[in-house]
């Protein structure tokens, strides 16, 4: 089905609501502006965009897709600003070029891409793939495969469950409140931050060049810890018994070193890797807060 | 960040890749310069890996290397690593090679029991230098693709700025390594971390130049 509603506006500011079958899918284009999604009770979508008079803000229902498109008839359009309201239950593909990307209760997939902007999400479930350039990505209360990659800028998660993936090349990594059973997270000049969940079984990888990282080690854990350092310390607010160690790699075990033991690498070039318990981890965030 | 086609490529090569993978993946390696050279790559450190000697020298990763080629293993699964595996092996090994030739231009009568028997692989009087030349051209490509993308205007001054800062962060991060290494080219962290360094100077030059490329 093609072109169920198709609006085009010319004035500076478009608002319309369209209703969608269950299981459509929203997909977003807006090369320059900002791109704010916010979940709703209903089973429609409001779609509020301002813009300039030449530009043009193009909605259409393709089968089970909603399309929202800015278009011009200059070369490039200017600045649009949209705040797009769905049901929670709405798998979101967002995207843009220097585009900030909000999006705020979602519980469904959600794929956001842009280029120079900030990504915020809170929300979202099944895949969640966050992806800028040149600008922040934070996520909160999302489950599911949770990819986050970014190269001039910061990463931060909290609140979220599965499987998680998150690299940046220049930029900090903090994961707090993670329920996972694996975990990546690789910046090139930053410092890794993880406080979460050790789930017997579960895969953990920090990797960093230049940065220290920080990982809170819960009391009850069992696993196998690997760390690995050029230019720094392993520095451990409680005892470790090393069992392996060569000149840049150390290992040692926690609780009960089982094959279902968990297996955590901690790497990082010129940076210190500290083992903190959870609470310390807790009173650190406190006190920078 | 690996995709679906780095995952495939070391099947493709195994030739395990059902029809219709093939095809999907043949098509996509059509167009895209960096899977290419990751294909060659890996074709080459599978070619290099069997013609290596079955020696376990004194070294971190070849042990494990060369339990993963030795005769007998299945003939059709010859490597049964990932792409990141075998991209770090293969540099690990290379390097490992390249620092037993380093060393042998300054220690001869050591080097040469330690670089195992005649008909080795030879890797010429820069090895260190050769074997990052497959790392070096398929940069210099996706280089000049970014170039071309900040040439034709579609990547502006700041997108521009934010990855030029970051190839320079991760080049500061490779020379770092390569300095390291040549201090301990036995270290297997070492060898492992310029691996995964260059994967990721590939992996950003591949984002920039998916960025630069105008969409259709």
């Amino acid at each position: 089905m093609l072109a169920a509603v198709v609006l085009i506006a010319l004035g500076q500011q478009t608002d319309t609501t369209v209703t969608v079958p269950p299981g459509a899918r929203l997909d977003v284009s807006n090369p320059s502006g900002s791109i704010v999604v916010k979940a709703w009770s209903q089973k429609s979508v409001r779609v509020h965009a301002d813009h300039e008079n030449a530009d043009l803000v193009q909605v259409t229902l393709e089968g089970s897709v909603l399309r929202v498109k800015t278009a011009s008839r200059r070369s490039t359009p200017r600045e649009v600003s949209y705040i797009i309201s769905v049901p929670a239950v709405m798998p979101l593909a967002l995207s843009g070029v220097k585009t900030d990307i909000d999006v705020d209760g979602a519980q469904a997939p959600v794929t956001v891409e842009t280029v120079n902007g900030q990504v915020n999400c809170r929300g979202g479930s099944g895949l969640v793939s966050l992806k800028s350039v040149d600008g922040r990505i934070a996520v909160q209360q999302a489950k599911g495969r949770i990819e986050i990659n970014t190269v001039n800028d910061d990463i931060s998660a909290s609140d979220v469950a599965g499987e998680i993936s998150a690299s940046t090349v220049s930029g900090d990594i903090e994961l707090r409140n993670v329920e996972s059973s694996s975990v990546e997270a690789a910046t090139v000049s930053g410092e890794v931050l993880y406080a979460g969940s050790i789930t017997d079984g579960g895969r953990y990888h920090f990797a960093t060049h230049n940065g220290d990282v920080t990982f809170a080690v819960p009391e009850k854990a069992n696993a196998t810890i690997s760390v690995s350092t050029f230019n720094g310390d392993l520095d451990a607010s409680f005892p470790v018994n090393l069992a392996g160690a060569n000149k840049h790699r150390f290992s040692f075990s926690i609780g009960v070193a089982s094959g279902r033991a968990a297996r955590i690498e901690i790497e990082t070039f010129n940076g210190d890797i500290k083992l903190r318990r959870p609470a310390e981890m807790d009173e650190q965030s406190e006190h920078n807060e | 960040m690996r995709d679906q086609w780095t995952d495939q490529l070391s099947d493709y090569v195994d030739e395990e890749l059902a029809d219709a993978e093939r095809r999907a993946l043949d098509a996509h390696l059509t167009g895209c310069v960096s899977c290419r050279v990751l294909l060659e790559e890996l074709r080459r450190v599978r070619a290099n890996a069997r013609v290596l000697p079955d020696q376990a020298p004194d070294r971190d990763l070849w042990p494990g290397i060369a339990r993963a080629i030795a005769p007998g293993r299945s003939a059709r699964r010859a490597l049964a690593f990932s792409v990141p595996q075998l991209l770090a092996a293969g540099v690990a090994l290379i390097l490992v090679s390249g620092g037993a030739a380093w060393i042998a231009a300054r220690r001869p009568i050591q080097a040469r029991a330690t670089a195992g028997p005649a008909g080795a692989p030879t890797w010429g009087s820069s090895p260190v230098w050769r074997s990052e030349a497959p790392y070096a051209a398929a940069i210099a490509q996706l280089e000049a693709a970014l170039d071309e993308g900040r040439k034709s205007g579609t990547l502006d001054s700041a997108t521009v700025l934010a990855l030029v800062h970051s190839l320079a962060t991760i080049d500061t991060a490779i020379l770092d390594a390569r300095h390291a290494l040549a201090a301990d080219p036995a270290s297997a962290y070492l060898n492992h971390h310029l691996a995964d360094t260059m994967r990721r100077k590939l992996d950003l030059l591949r984002q920039a130049t998916a960025i630069a490329t105008p969409r259709t």
